[in-house]
């Protein structure tokens, strides 16, 4: 008896030894789950997109006409390209306004800078709407800023009220958060003693910014860009919530093929255009990351 | 010495309560080799950085070729610096991190070019230009570290214990090389360090700190022969160090009581029978002999003692010795003494004069 159960025991010892299989038993779980919940759903998308929709109801009638009309009715060509301008536009205002904000938290926070990039996330616990209404609630025409203007006689400030810069400023305040956490977490690595190497080798701050602080963080930074101008590609809330009539970006369409229209095929189409464009920016951004120039070595230095 | 090229006048440096330089004046000149010595704490690092410019005084002026630069950013000063943990841009090549101030400095691609061969050629790293830090040795990268402090031949190299992280035979090969440089580009080094052995080998002249403030300046063997304070004593070369009380003065020997053994040595000024002093002997100073070969002469320190071991150092040796009373010293001599087995009975003696006797701190 205890014989045999050695030996079994000893032969589930040895699988277990086997680096692969065990490497199989440990990511089955986790690999499983991304099937299930992320490439089957987006499976589904790539197909429908090449069905139709007809009074509400998905027909499986093979075609390519979403993408005929997505490529050559200039409308979606537009909201496409409106789209990624505002995700250029806010990538950058969030960049700028999130370096400071990081490197000022690595460097000076101290034993509070946990506490404080964690308060620049805090409006996260409050939802999308909500936060997105807060803003609305300060830039509309009956917002907080308006308001006081028109209170002491004032002009209030049109572009404010449901225009693409209200949408703008709304989506910098949810996603720029993404970007300080990318780029402290970046700088916590970063030895702030070569800065004054660099100054003692004759470079002045901003020289040494660009020599030193930029291209060693700079992989943190293509995280954060990434990290914002993804979803304000394909963001739709926003856009409806703060930018008005004319406001309708990308996203919004998008939504609305699975909503009021009901043209389930073309919403499939549009995202499988949106995410071969996020596609292409993170790939663009990853190929100008050289490892080496960014100071990763692979090893604690 | 030549016109000095580093002046320093009165520096001040406090942090909160603490005073980290305190009231430093040092002058250096062309060709000198000049280390700071001192225990971690010393205000030694504050001090160089002072001098960088990447701390202000709180007072005092610091001068390079005559001109007050106590206000200038470190940018502005065209110094040269190692660091201690190299410090090298990770993100560039060999060629980029040792070319780098002539970049800042806006030197053209020629010029940049032929300084980067010479300093490479000096230092012995042609052929690495392409290579990043990681790639590199503890003793390579160290070398890149100096080549880029040299490079833009600055008028003066300042090193910060930039041999503290290699190991003893690198140390060794190092020291020679480092003062190779300096003798070979005649320009001041101003070397930090908490190595007493690296200061003594390299240095013309050096200063030991301690607690911010220069216990002594001058040349490396005058620190060495002839310590002003019992702290530099202590310092500088391996000394033993004995508490004792003064019983009687004859002309410049004081006769002292040390835990009930008898021992000479020059009287401090102002001494009193009485006076506890600090006395401090070198072991290279003391001679050790069986106990029955040792010979007697007057005012000489002479003691009787125990063998507890002989530790072997190679060109010579260390004798732990146990006095009666429990204390013990350590005596450096040949390394292998005739008749000399750890038990052995046996004498140690010295001069009045190899002694360096100090009043001891109130306390």
């Amino acid at each position: 008896m205890s014989v045999v159960e050695t030996a079994r025991v000893s032969t589930l010892g040895r699988l277990w030894m086997n680096r692969q299989l065990r490497f199989a038993c440990l990511t089955l779980p986790g690999a499983l789950f991304i099937l299930l919940f992320m490439v089957a759903p987006l499976m589904s998308i790539v197909v429908f997109s090449f069905w139709r929709t007809e009074s509400y109801n998905l027909i499986s009638d093979w075609n390519l006409d979403n993408y005929r009309v997505l490529l050559g009715d200039p409308t979606y060509l537009t909201f496409l390209w409106r789209s990624t301008v505002m995700a250029v536009a806010v990538s950058v205002i969030c960049l700028i306004y999130a370096y400071p904000v990081a490197y000022l938290i690595a460097k000076h926070g101290g034993r509070y800078r946990l506490i404080l990039v964690l308060l620049t996330a805090a409006p996260f616990l409050t939802g999308i709407i909500l936060r997105v209404t807060a803003i609305q609630h300060i830039l509309g025409p009956i917002g907080l800023i308006n308001m006081a203007l028109t209170t002491f006689g004032m002009m209030p400030i049109e572009a404010l009220m449901y225009s693409n810069v209200a949408s703008a400023i709304g989506l910098v305040y949810l996603w720029v958060p993404f970007m300080v956490l990318a780029i402290y977490l970046s700088l916590l690595n970063f030895n702030f003693e070569l800065l004054e190497v660099s100054k003692v080798c004759g470079a002045r701050p901003w020289r040494a910014f660009i020599e030193v602080t930029w291209p060693l963080n700079w992989m943190g930074t293509a995280i954060g860009i990434v990290l914002v101008f993804v979803p304000t590609l394909a963001s739709s809330v926003t856009p409806r919530f703060l930018g008005g009539v004319d406001g309708a970006l990308y996203g919004t369409i998008l939504a609305h093929q699975f909503g009021a229209t009901g043209t389930w095929a073309l919403g499939s189409a549009m995202g499988v255009v949106l995410f071969v464009l996020s596609l292409v920016v993170i790939v663009g951004i990853w190929r100008a990351v050289d490892l080496r120039r960014s100071g990763f070595t692979g090893e604690q230095a | 010495m030549t016109a000095a090229v580093l002046q320093l006048d009165g520096i001040v440096k406090a942090f909160g309560a603490i005073k980290a330089v305190d009231r430093v004046s040092i002058d250096v000149g062309r060709d000198e080799f000049f280390s700071l010595l001192g225990p971690s704490g010393s205000g030694k690092t504050t001090l160089l950085r002072i001098i960088a410019g990447l701390e202000t005084p709180d007072s005092g002026r610091v001068l390079i070729n005559g001109e007050d630069v106590t206000r200038l950013p470190p940018y502005a000063r065209r110094l040269g610096m190692v660091f201690q943990d190299f410090l090298l841009f990770p993100h560039r090549t060999v060629a980029e991190n040792v070319a780098f101030p002539l970049k800042m400095q806006g030197a053209a691609p020629a010029e940049r070019q032929r300084q980067l061969d010479w300093v490479l050629d000096l230092v012995h790293l042609s052929g690495l230009e392409a290579r990043f830090p990681h790639q590199l040795s503890g003793g390579q990268k160290q070398r890149v570290a100096l080549a880029r402090g040299l490079v833009s031949r600055p008028s003066v190299l300042l090193l910060d214990e930039p041999l503290a992280n290699l190991d003893r035979e690198l140390r060794k090969e190092m020291e020679i090389e480092v003062r190779r440089f300096q003798i070979e580009l005649g320009i001041p080094f101003i070397y930090v360090t908490h190595n007493q052995e690296e200061a003594l080998t390299m240095s013309d002249r050096m200063a030991v700190m301690n607690r911010g403030m220069l216990e002594q300046v001058g040349p490396k063997l005058e620190l060495y022969e002839k310590p002003r304070t019992g702290f530099v004593a202590a310092f500088v070369g391996s000394a033993n160090r004995l508490q004792g009380e003064i019983r009687g003065i004859e002309g410049t020997v004081a006769r002292i009581d040390w835990g009930g053994s008898e021992i000479f040595g020059g009287a401090p000024a102002g001494a009193v029978v009485g006076d506890r002093v600090n006395y401090f002997i070198k072991s290279e100073r003391i001679a050790i002999a069986p106990a029955a070969a040792a010979p007697m002469a007057e005012g000489h320190t002479r003691l009787a003692a125990k063998l507890r071991d002989v530790i072997f150092k190679g060109q010579y040796s260390d004798y732990i010795v146990a006095l009666d009373g429990g204390s013990e010293l350590v005596v450096s001599g040949p390394p292998a003494l005739e008749g000399l087995k750890p038990r052995a009975e046996v004498v140690l003696h010295w001069a009045a004069e190899a002694a360096d006797v100090f009043a001891a701190e109130a306390t």
